[in-house]
């Protein structure tokens, strides 16, 4: 278990970018952080990796305070960053100079997924697209077994296939041990894979809910005769889609796109819909 | 072939120190094969030079030839490696990896003072023989063996190490031209001492008139330049070098990337 | 697999194993692909993997043999059948009824495309 309680963070001489942050990240699920460009969602990311130190609040992983200084934390988190530069190694050199500072690493895994990725150990990643090194350090990310994997925007260098060969290695990634936070702008490329949203907007959490609470309690579609209360958001667009209350109708799928824009246009709104019914449901 | 894991959780350890060791020389490993060609190269040829006058390669001409190239290239290694720390690409895989600051820091003293030297060393020593060889092919020059160890190689290699802890924190300190910056900042501090020391020694010995006299700064610099060798000496070695490789050990607990 | 979006995905991978299932692509007793195999197959979160393999179970149309994995139930193939004819006639017939008034086709036009749809299948199979 992961808890981030009133985390603060500002870079010198600027605005805020992490405002009173408290978050839970519970093993066996995959979390999408999704919010705008510049919405502190890298910074997140680096605060959870140790890799820099939030102003104010209390991170703890495992139930330590995480620190760089503190090798089991270390042991336990990899974050496969969004911009990287990997030295000019073979694949098969890269794994060898790197993985035994990781306990739990496997090296099967990881010259599996090399192979599910089309890559071939003896390559050498300086001649490889971005792209290609991305996929060599997801791989090496999930080989790891670290119990935290974070990763920025993992495809964004990826083309549409590799979104998809993406997707699958994810979909067989996580267990009941590990915890994966994913951070993306591109909803679309993810929604099937995360169950778990969390927004952040204005410095803020703007919302933070699994996906099977915002299903069974809103309803996501282009409603034919829909009460006017009982919507919560809709595209302006004519025929546009629209966010309602659920309220005993059929079960939809999440749309993703429609959940964010609904949260950035009208938090309190999705918020308290569903807490509503989450309460009335209790009673 | 794979290497085993280290599981220990304990912030000072010795194999992962050296697995990091090992970490860095293999990325590092074309830039320093090929700046150890390059300095092969020089070597041979200083040698052949240090030869042509009285057909001896003596240890004073060793020394001479070797403290050099070792102190400058000495000087180039610490930069290279905190270089993955200090480039944006880099320095988030470079951060969390699981090793300790302790750790790093012993880690790059140990391959940037102790194996470069013994490296080094070996290196002249073979490429002094084959100079020595080749002279004796080609030139009256006969046939002796190299002599490495004297008072000028100890000198050298003792005033690398007093130094070499400046540029490992000159080298984490400073983002860009961390080379030009550090030294600058070596000039200062040298220049500074000898202000320091040159006070000091006018306010101890003003009443011996040591100022009086023509040509004053000139010869108060000199009488004091005399005294801060070995004030100074003590002032590096025994205060400031490790105060250094602490400074460096703090620089890297407290970077942010 | 593309989703739809108006149906949630866990349903959409239930009528993937109905329709496995009614073309006899899997036999009863036979055993399916695991919760991971059907994850990395569709490109999904487990846990909606497991939310389908629940509603299959809980449908009769699978079981859990402990240790080994999933199978087709003994009477899973009329199981199936059963759910996707109701189906049909609740939600689908509706449907189409609504449009035929919609579009004012009666159902002696209906009749004769289906007549001509039976003749077409048996053209081909010839």
């Amino acid at each position: 278990m992961i808890t981030l309680n009133n985390i603060q963070y500002y870079y010198p001489k600027s605005k805020i970018v992490l405002d009173n942050i408290s978050l839970q990240f519970a093993p066996g699920n995959i979390y999408g952080l999704f919010g705008k460009n510049g919405e502190g969602k890298s910074t997140l990311m680096k605060i959870m990796t140790g890799l820099l130190f939030p102003k104010a609040g209390i991170y703890q992983a495992f139930g330590n305070k995480i620190s760089r200084q503190n090798i089991s934390c270390l042991q336990d988190i990899f974050i496969v960053p969004e911009e990287f530069e990997l030295p000019s190694l073979k694949i098969s050199a890269y794994e060898y100079i790197n993985s035994p500072f990781y306990p739990n690493f496997s090296r099967e895994e990881f010259y599996t997924l090399i192979k599910e990725f089309k890559l071939s150990p003896n390559q050498k990643i300086s001649t490889l697209s971005f792209g290609q090194k991305k996929k060599v350090l997801i791989a090496f990310g999930i080989a790891t077994n670290t119990r935290l994997l974070l990763m920025d925007e993992p495809t964004n260098a990826l083309d549409i296939p590799s979104k998809s060969q993406f997707r699958k290695i994810m979909a067989s990634a996580v267990d009941q041990g590990k915890c994966i936070v994913i951070s993306t702008h591109q909803v679309r490329d993810l929604h099937s894979l995360i169950n778990h949203v969390i927004i952040l907007d204005h410095s803020r959490v703007a919302f933070d809910q699994s996906l099977s609470n915002v299903s069974e309690n809103l309803w996501f579609g282009k409603p034919s005769q829909a009460k006017p209360e009982s919507i919560i958001y809709s595209e302006s667009a004519f025929g546009g889609k629209a966010v309602l209350m659920r309220q005993g109708k059929n079960e939809t799928e999440v749309d993703l796109e429609l959940l964010f824009n609904a949260v950035l246009d009208q938090p309190e709104r999705v918020n308290y819909a569903i807490k509503t019914s989450y309460d009335e449901k209790r009673i | 072939m794979q290497l085993k894991p280290v599981m220990t959780k304990s912030v000072f350890n010795i194999k992962r120190i050296s697995l990091f060791m090992l970490r860095d020389l293999t990325i590092l490993k074309s830039t320093i094969t090929t700046s150890l060609y390059v300095v092969c190269g020089l070597f041979f040829i200083s040698f052949l030079i240090r030869l042509r006058g009285d057909l001896v390669l003596s240890s004073y001409d060793f020394a001479s030839v070797f403290g050099k190239f070792y102190i400058i290239l000495g000087i180039l290694f610490t930069f290279s490696v905190f270089k993955e720390a200090q480039n944006q690409k880099t320095n988030h895989l470079y951060f969390s990896l699981p090793v300790s600051s302790l750790e790093r820091i012993a880690a790059a003293w140990l391959s940037t003072v102790i194996l470069f030297t013994i490296i080094l060393t070996v290196l002249g020593a073979i490429i002094g023989q084959l100079a020595i060889l080749i002279g004796s092919m080609f030139s009256e020059t006969s046939f002796h063996m190299v002599s490495i160890f004297s008072e000028e190689y100890w000198g050298a290699v003792t005033f690398y190490a007093i130094i070499q802890p400046l540029f490992l924190y000159g080298a984490l300190r400073f983002k860009k031209n961390r080379i030009g910056k550090t030294l600058l900042s070596v000039l200062l501090l040298i220049f500074g001492l000898m202000i320091y020391n040159f006070m000091f020694y006018g306010i101890l010995n003003h009443s011996y008139d040591v100022f009086s006299g023509e040509d004053l700064a000139a010869e108060a610099f000199d009488l004091t330049s005399k005294d801060f060798s070995g004030a100074g000496k003590f002032a590096f070695m025994g205060i400031l070098t490790p105060l250094l490789l602490a400074a460096t050990y703090f620089k890297l607990v407290e970077k942010e990337v | 697999m593309d989703f739809d979006n108006s149906k949630p995905i866990y349903l959409q991978i239930v009528d993937l194993f109905y329709e496995n299932i009614l073309e006899k692509r899997w036999q009863e007793n036979e055993r399916i692909p695991s919760v991971r195999e059907v994850a990395m197959m569709v490109e999904v979160n487990p846990n909606t993997a497991i939310r389908a393999f629940t509603h299959l179970q809980e449908q009769e149309v699978i079981h859990n043999k402990r240790g080994i994995g999933y199978f087709v139930s003994e009477k899973g193939y009329d199981k199936v059948l059963d759910i996707k004819r109701h189906e049909f006639i609740e939600t689908t017939l509706p449907d189409v009824f609504k449009k035929m008034g919609l579009l004012n086709v009666n159902i002696k036009e209906v009749n004769n495309s289906f007549n001509q749809y039976l003749n077409n299948i048996d053209h081909e199979k010839k």
